[in-house]
């Protein structure tokens, strides 16, 4: 069989494909529906950005740049949100150490030590270093508190302040974070799981065996429903960041076909892996559970909902064993940081690795199927 | 008489649980050009696997079968272009038309667009579902779904049809209207192999018989010699006087 012939069998099975979904009627308000309510539901519910935090501010200096700095940080009304971010309590006279005890009784979820001679040093344009101190048990309040005072003292007094953060997570704010990783896990979910049971599906009703009797190549069959899915999810990424940023005013800092990249990658071993997990279980609900088996741990595992260098190190082996982690670093930076390819080359490389071992098993699977 | 698939010391064993099985056990038959021929046997008599081996389905322990002078194993894709299955399940896109499960089959078989237009039109006249042309099957009745099931494995006009238990689970009309259709496409040139378990349907339908037991070839004539060798009345004394009277499951 000739490729003009190969790719025009993978164009029925595609448009095929198109037509059994979008007739299910059902299924079309989950499709789209899901992802923005993850990030409605996570990114709200767990704080999109937090607020009235208690923080303490150790302030040993009685110059006037130390009480503006304090008062423009207790004044702080975050872009998502109408309340002041902070709420601050004053002290002086108190030493790491014991600040530190302080945010281990949950009194504050962080501690910010500004030095005796800040002003002076301020005025004088010498450099100058705080302290911050952080409840790191809380991952996503600390990266917000991290990220607000390294955005202050940035914009603020320039580089000659700097700031000492014992441990570091988080960028930006948590919808921006989120979103970037939840359009990833909802293309990794949705492929797997739609491939899985189209394949699961097909061998229940019969159908595969139709098809296979037909002078149609294995390869074609699995092209076109990986065509099927590239098409698929592609769409629901353009309309999830689209609805992202318009509604919840999500940063989209990169560029749409860099995200499109990652995306059709990533795919290519969703889809292998979707096949795979189906050639190996005998009917849907086995499918099902052990997909379940592969997807749930990658939704907890991989940092989509909090930061990596939050877990511990045994999860974070585990985590770069799936590809979703690559993906997620990927999106997020270029989704938030707006960098370009140079700086997604690792993840990239990694996931083509990722896609060239799950659909080779996904292919190599399903030939032995029927 | 021409043989159009030739089945020789053809053996399947299956490993089920570490224990081999023998499904098939070595044997040989033709079935000729143009006739009707038939495969019954109790359950587990390695009929289904007889016939999954030369409709390309799986692929022989050891033997060889040649359809239309092509090797299964090595030219499978010689052979599923000519021949056309109808699963015994009836194995229908639920979410497509009638008409778009006819239309799928015929353009993964390259029926040139033309020619598939009017064989849609003509094969849902033929089974009676012109009306129900652009409904989805999902909603059909067994006796609908199996109707529509033959003529999407005939949209290619296949020289051979496999037939998987054409009337199980059917209603009278709709097993006389399969069998009509079975008796039209014979006399249209075409070889027609199916299993069966009704006995009557084997009798009244086909040129020969094929009787299987536990893997093996037990009996290949035509039903009036089958009955005037074992002194029977009926095909279902031969067959029970053939494989014996013990349930298997």
């Amino acid at each position: 069989m000739n490729i003009k012939s190969e790719l025009k069998k993978s164009w029925i099975i595609m448009i095929k494909e198109f037509k059994q979904i979008f007739r299910k009627k059902a299924l079309m308000i989950p499709l789209f529906a899901f992802p923005l309510i993850m990030i409605i539901f996570f990114g709200y519910g767990m704080g999109g950005t937090v607020k009235n935090v208690d923080i303490l501010v150790v302030n040993d200096d009685t110059g006037t740049a130390s009480s503006s700095l304090v008062q423009e940080i207790g004044s702080f009304i975050p872009k998502y949100g109408d309340v002041k971010m902070f709420s601050i309590t004053y002290t002086k006279d108190m030493g790491q150490s014991e600040a530190e005890r302080k945010i281990d009784a949950g009194l504050y979820k962080a501690v910010l030590i500004i030095p005796q001679d800040y002003s002076e040093r301020v005025a004088k344009n010498e450099s100058v270093t705080l302290t911050l101190l952080t409840d790191s048990s809380d991952t996503t309040s600390s990266g917000i508190i991290i990220n607000f005072m390294k955005q202050l003292f940035a914009g603020t007094a320039g580089s000659l302040v700097s700031l000492k953060i014992p441990d570091i997570y988080g960028k930006l704010e948590y919808l921006d974070f989120l979103t970037p990783a939840v359009i990833a896990l909802t293309v990794f979910f949705g492929t797997v799981q739609s491939t899985g049971y189209a394949i699961a599906g097909e061998r229940q009703d019969g159908t595969i065996v139709r098809i296979m009797m037909t002078p149609v190549s294995r390869g074609a069959v699995i092209l076109g429903k990986t065509l099927h899915q590239l098409i698929l999810q592609l769409a629901r990424a353009v309309i999830l960041i689209l609805g992202a940023t318009v509604i919840l005013g999500v940063t989209m800092n990169g560029s749409w076909l860099l995200v499109a990249l990652v995306l059709i990658i990533f795919t290519f071993g969703a889809v292998g892996l979707g096949i795979a997990m189906s050639a190996i279980s005998e009917d849907m609900t086995s499918f099902q559970q052990l997909s379940l088996l592969f997807t749930l741990p990658s939704m907890f595992a991989t940092g989509v909902f909090y930061p990596l260098s939050s877990v511990p190190d045994w999860m974070r082996w585990i985590a770069y064993t799936m590809p979703l982690t690559f993906a997620n670093n990927a999106m997020r930076t270029i989704m938030v940081k707006g960098q370009g390819l140079a700086f997604i080359a690792n993840d990239l490389i990694i996931l083509i690795f990722f896609a060239i071992f799950y659909f080779g098993l996904g292919v190599y699977l399903f030939r032995r199927e029927v | 008489m021409e043989p159009i698939i030739e089945v020789r010391n053809l053996t399947k064993i299956f490993l089920s649980r570490r224990a081999k099985v023998t499904a098939v056990d070595d044997i040989s038959f033709d079935v000729n050009r143009g006739e009707i021929f038939g495969m019954i046997g109790p359950n587990g008599a390695g009929k289904s696997t007889t016939f999954a081996m030369m409709s390309t389905l799986i692929k022989p322990t050891s033997g060889s079968i040649k359809v239309s002078g092509f090797d299964v194993e090595k030219e499978g894709d010689r052979i599923r272009p000519i021949i056309g299955i109808v699963p015994q399940q009836y194995s229908l896109y639920s979410d497509l038309t009638a008409r778009e499960n006819l239309e799928l089959m015929g353009n993964l078989y390259d029926v040139p667009k033309k020619v598939m237009k009017e064989r849609i039109e003509y094969y849902l006249k033929l089974v009676n579902l012109e009306a129900q042309a652009d409904r989805f099957t999902g909603r059909f009745s067994g006796g609908m779904k199996q109707r529509l099931s033959v003529v999407s494995a005939v949209i290619h006009d296949p020289a051979i049809i496999f037939w998987d238990e054409p009337t199980t689970g059917l209603d009278p009309q709709t097993r006389q209207a399969i069998w009509k259709l079975a008796r039209k496409f014979n006399t249209e040139g075409k070889t027609l192999i199916f299993t069966t378990h009704y006995m009557e349907e084997a009798d009244k339908l086909c040129d020969r018989v094929a009787i299987m037991n536990v893997g093996k070839l037990v009996a290949l004539d035509t039903p009036q010699n089958l009955k005037r060798a074992s002194n029977s009345a009926s095909l279902e004394d031969v067959f029970i006087h053939l494989t014996g009277e013990e349930i298997r499951d």
